[in-house]
């Protein structure tokens, strides 16, 4: 079966990009890779998390002559798939993918090992931020200075889909959005996102904090519209939804983003090939259109490995503190 | 009715799209009979080819996959105890018992024709008010309503395949505590997990469900065989009637309006179709003590109503954009993909899309019909072969989809271990279809009633204020009450007399 996927997948990933005749990478000199790398997927088949992992794989060979086996390993909030990760040989061959949610969970205690330290980054692909959305046709309130004013005269009433934990960036960034902007909203944990989106949609719920890229379809319906950016600046993409900036409120807020990674005591040589994969991946015209799509393009995506470092550093200090003033 | 022909023009006049829909009918029958790989795992693998094909053929394709992927599973499901797939489980509660009464061919035949009729009549609904429907159902069925559905389903849950109606209460009990293992759904907290990652993501339900009924049937049917007491099974063909179908008329109905329905709400499909379906065959049914021991119309109940949701499953993915499972979800990718988005404007802008996909999803049904007929008359013969040739062939395809679900050996020793004490708690009169009813009800029960709680501000009040609400749980307690008021007073002769009918 799994050879049949590859052979597929590698088939595919020719026709899709034969014409795409990029310079091919070489080969380390040690001769890597010589058999196909393997992609772990903490996450079902065709999520948001497949669905750039699946891209990258496709990118990556059509920048190089080395195939990539996609392979799902779902379960656990994205930690099932770790100790198959960490139990695999670290030449190289294997490749995680894994998002700011191992970061949480590190934070957060879930998990001991650290992502910018224990593993070894290969570079982010996908990054962007969160915003609050209202129905289009809600009557009550029909942008944030509205919806905080509806708020503070009924107390309580306003109810939030978000995701279940509240040791998620999504749970740590409404609590950050609460303390400083003096709103309290009920949150109503919802595991799956469709029926988060339902729930919206439906009039179950008033609100919802949720990535644009993974709600775009409701936006150009017009099902959906955004009243908050939870990011300092407008980004040109929402010039005319306000952002913390306009709300006077100074946190740094969480963003979401999707990286890859190998052993941190993979060859420095086969690292440097992987990272370089990556970063040529990304830079693929396929892989440029696809994070389009999901509106990964309204702030820069692309992280190197040493950014990323950065990046999940600072990330897991803003958990740790907001861990800490929760408890 | 024009844009359908249309749509089935489009559809027979243009070779490649003709080929790619036998392709896909062919695909996702084969997929779906195969445990632990199904129409989703098709999808996955052929997702990246549909960005050659035209939007037509690959958004086409997936909706035939649907269809024939989810009729699949019924044959394992009904010959060798192997549900295909998670919706096909609640077949094997009553089609299995079947075959070892040697009416294998009998139970197939029903599947087949109750799959095919449940899809066609969800894909008329479809075709005639999906934006209408799609609107009301989701704003009128929200997480309460969800949960007050789920509890009334439960209720009958312990009246399947137990010797008692007390066994089959605890057997639920054991199922909904099985549900618990992971992370709570409302904090995400480790729960039953001991430190362990494997258990955090909750105990896998295809494993529990291929442990329960395969493994621990292939112990039952080699601790016959050892005593000698093993009846060989017979292979006949023979056909239900359709005098019969017209017996099961309401069934049939009542089967084909719950799957719509589960199909059309977001996070329920075709898997919870099934269940609830098979629980209200039983609520409405005069004689209870048939189920779980080769009634047909437990088959005819659960393939319809999976069949059904199907057709349905479309309505909220098209004319809202929100998909209400992994392979909608899917399709939404491949819309995406061809530049297209779903939501309520995609009927003006791709109408000649749309109509070729209702056509297709049509006339996939109307294939399962023809093929499952010609399938019906083959397959019933694999049962000549003896069991002790078949018996290892069994645990292997058993073991491989345990396995590739998750790609976890651990998956394996949790079928095993489920094989095992399915086999003792059916010797005990036990019933495994209870504790699976349990698994699934439960599991999806608690996530939907945390929900429930947060969007009523934990006000119980608040909550039978709902009219859908109120009715469901009124109804769920009266049956609860009635059951228990069965069990503990003493047989009265007129009851005796219309259990003996």
């Amino acid at each position: 079966m799994i050879s049949l996927k590859t052979k597929l997948v590698a088939l595919s990933a020719t026709a899709l990009f034969a014409t795409t005749a990029a310079a091919e990478m070489p080969k380390t000199s040690d001769g890597f890779p010589e058999r196909p790398i393997t992609m772990i997927v903490p996450f079902g088949a065709g999520g948001g998390s497949d669905q750039v992992a699946r891209a990258m794989a496709a990118a990556i060979e059509s920048v190089s002559d080395a195939s990539v086996m996609v392979v799902n390993k779902p379960g656990g909030g994205g930690l099932s798939a770790v100790p198959d990760f960490m139990s695999a040989p670290s030449d190289g061959y294997t490749v995680f993918m894994h998002l700011d949610m191992a970061v949480a969970s590190h934070a957060a205690g879930d998990l001991n090992l650290n992502p910018g330290k224990d593993w070894q980054p290969l570079g982010i692909a996908q990054l962007t931020f969160s915003q609050l959305y209202v129905r289009s046709d809600e009557t009550r309130f029909s942008n944030w200075q509205e919806l905080v004013d509806y708020a503070q005269e009924n107390p309580g009433e306003v109810t939030l889909a978000n995701v279940g934990a509240s040791t998620t960036m999504e749970g740590v960034n409404l609590q950050l959005l609460e303390e400083s902007a003096g709103i309290d909203f009920r949150v109503v944990g919802f595991d799956k996102p469709s029926e988060r989106y339902a729930s919206l949609v439906g009039g179950h719920v008033d609100v919802l904090l949720e990535q644009p890229g993974d709600i775009r379809p409701f936006l150009d319906g017009g099902q959906m519209k955004p009243v908050l950016t939870l990011l300092q600046d407008r980004p040109a993409a929402f010039s005319d939804v306000p952002s913390l900036a306009d709300l006077g409120a100074d946190f740094v807020p969480l963003m979401r983003y999707r990286g890859f990674f190998t052993h941190r005591d993979a060859p420095e040589e086969r690292f440097s090939w992987l990272a370089e994969a990556v970063r040529q991946g990304f830079e693929t015209e396929a892989f440029q259109e696809f994070n389009k799509k999901k509106f990964m393009d309204v702030v820069e995506s692309y992280r190197s490995p040493s950014d990323a470092e950065t990046l999940i550093d600072e990330s897991i200090t803003t958990y740790k503190t907001v861990f800490q003033k929760l408890n | 009715m024009e844009n359908f022909i249309g749509g089935a023009t489009a559809l027979f006049t243009d070779p490649t799209g003709l080929l790619i829909f036998i392709g896909g009918l062919l695909g996702g029958m084969l997929f779906g009979s195969i445990p632990g790989i199904n129409m989703l795992t098709l999808g996955a693998v052929i997702l990246p080819f549909t960005a050659g094909m035209t939007a037509e053929h690959a958004i086409m394709l997936y909706s035939v996959i649907y269809c024939s992927g989810v009729f699949g599973g019924a044959i394992t499901a009904i010959l060798f105890n192997i549900p295909g797939s998670p919706e096909n489980a609640p077949t094997t509660f009553d089609g299995y018992p079947m075959t070892l009464k040697g009416e294998a061919s009998r139970a197939i035949g029903a599947a087949v024709i109750c799959s095919a009729l449940g899809g066609v009549v969800s894909a008329v609904l479809m075709m005639s008010a999906t934006p209408l429907i799609a609107g009301i159902a989701v704003s009128a069925f929200g997480p309460p309503e969800v949960f007050a559905l789920i509890a009334f389903g439960l209720c009958v849950a312990a009246s399947v395949g137990a010797e008692t109606l007390w066994k089959g209460t605890l057997s639920v009990f054991l199922g909904m505590l099985i549900a618990t293992v992971g992370t709570d759904p409302e904090s995400a907290e480790a729960r039953f997990a001991f430190g362990s990652y494997y258990l955090l993501a909750g105990i896998g339900f295809v494993p529990l469900i291929l442990g329960f009924f395969a493994i621990s049937e292939i112990f039952v049917q080699a601790g016959q065989i050892v005593s000698g007491t093993r009846a060989k099974i017979s292979a006949e063909v023979k056909f239900p009637s359709i005098w019969e179908f017209w017996r099961m008329r309401f069934t049939v109905i009542r089967s084909v309006l719950i799957g719509f329905f589960a199909g059309v709400l977001p996070g329920i499909g075709a898997t919870l179709a099934a269940f609830l379906s098979y629980g209200e065959a039983i609520r409405w049914s005069k004689d209870k003590s048939k189920f779980g021991k080769g009634e047909i119309s437990g088959v005819v109940a659960s393939e319809t109503a999976n069949n059904s949701a199907t057709g349905a499953a479309m309505i909220p993915l098209l004319a809202l954009g929100l998909p209400g499972g992994a392979l909608t979800a899917m399709m939404m990718g491949v819309f995406e993909i061809h530049g297209m988005e779903v939501g309520p404007l995609v009927f003006i802008t791709s109408s000649d899309l749309i109509w070729i996909v209702f056509a297709a999803m049509f006339f996939a049904n109307v294939c399962i019909l023809a093929l499952g007929w010609i399938q019906t008359k083959t397959v019933v013969h694999l049962l000549r072969i003896p069991f002790r040739r078949l018996a290892p062939a069994i645990l292997l395809i058993a073991i491989v989809g345990a396995y590739a679900g998750r790609n976890s050996v651990l998956d394996v020793w949790v079928m095993l271990i489920a094989g095992g004490a399915g086999f003792l708690l059916r010797r005990t009169g036990y019933s495994v279809a209870g504790i699976v009813l349990g698994v699934i009800l439960g599991g999806l029960g608690e996530s939907v009633f945390v929900k429930t709680m947060q969007i009523v501000n934990y006000d119980l009040i608040a909550l039978m204020q709902r009219p859908i609400v109120a009715l469901l749980l009124i109804a769920a307690s009266i049956t609860l009450a009635l059951n228990i008021l069965r069990e503990v007073s003493p047989p009265k002769p007129d009851f005796a007399e219309r259990q003996s009918k």
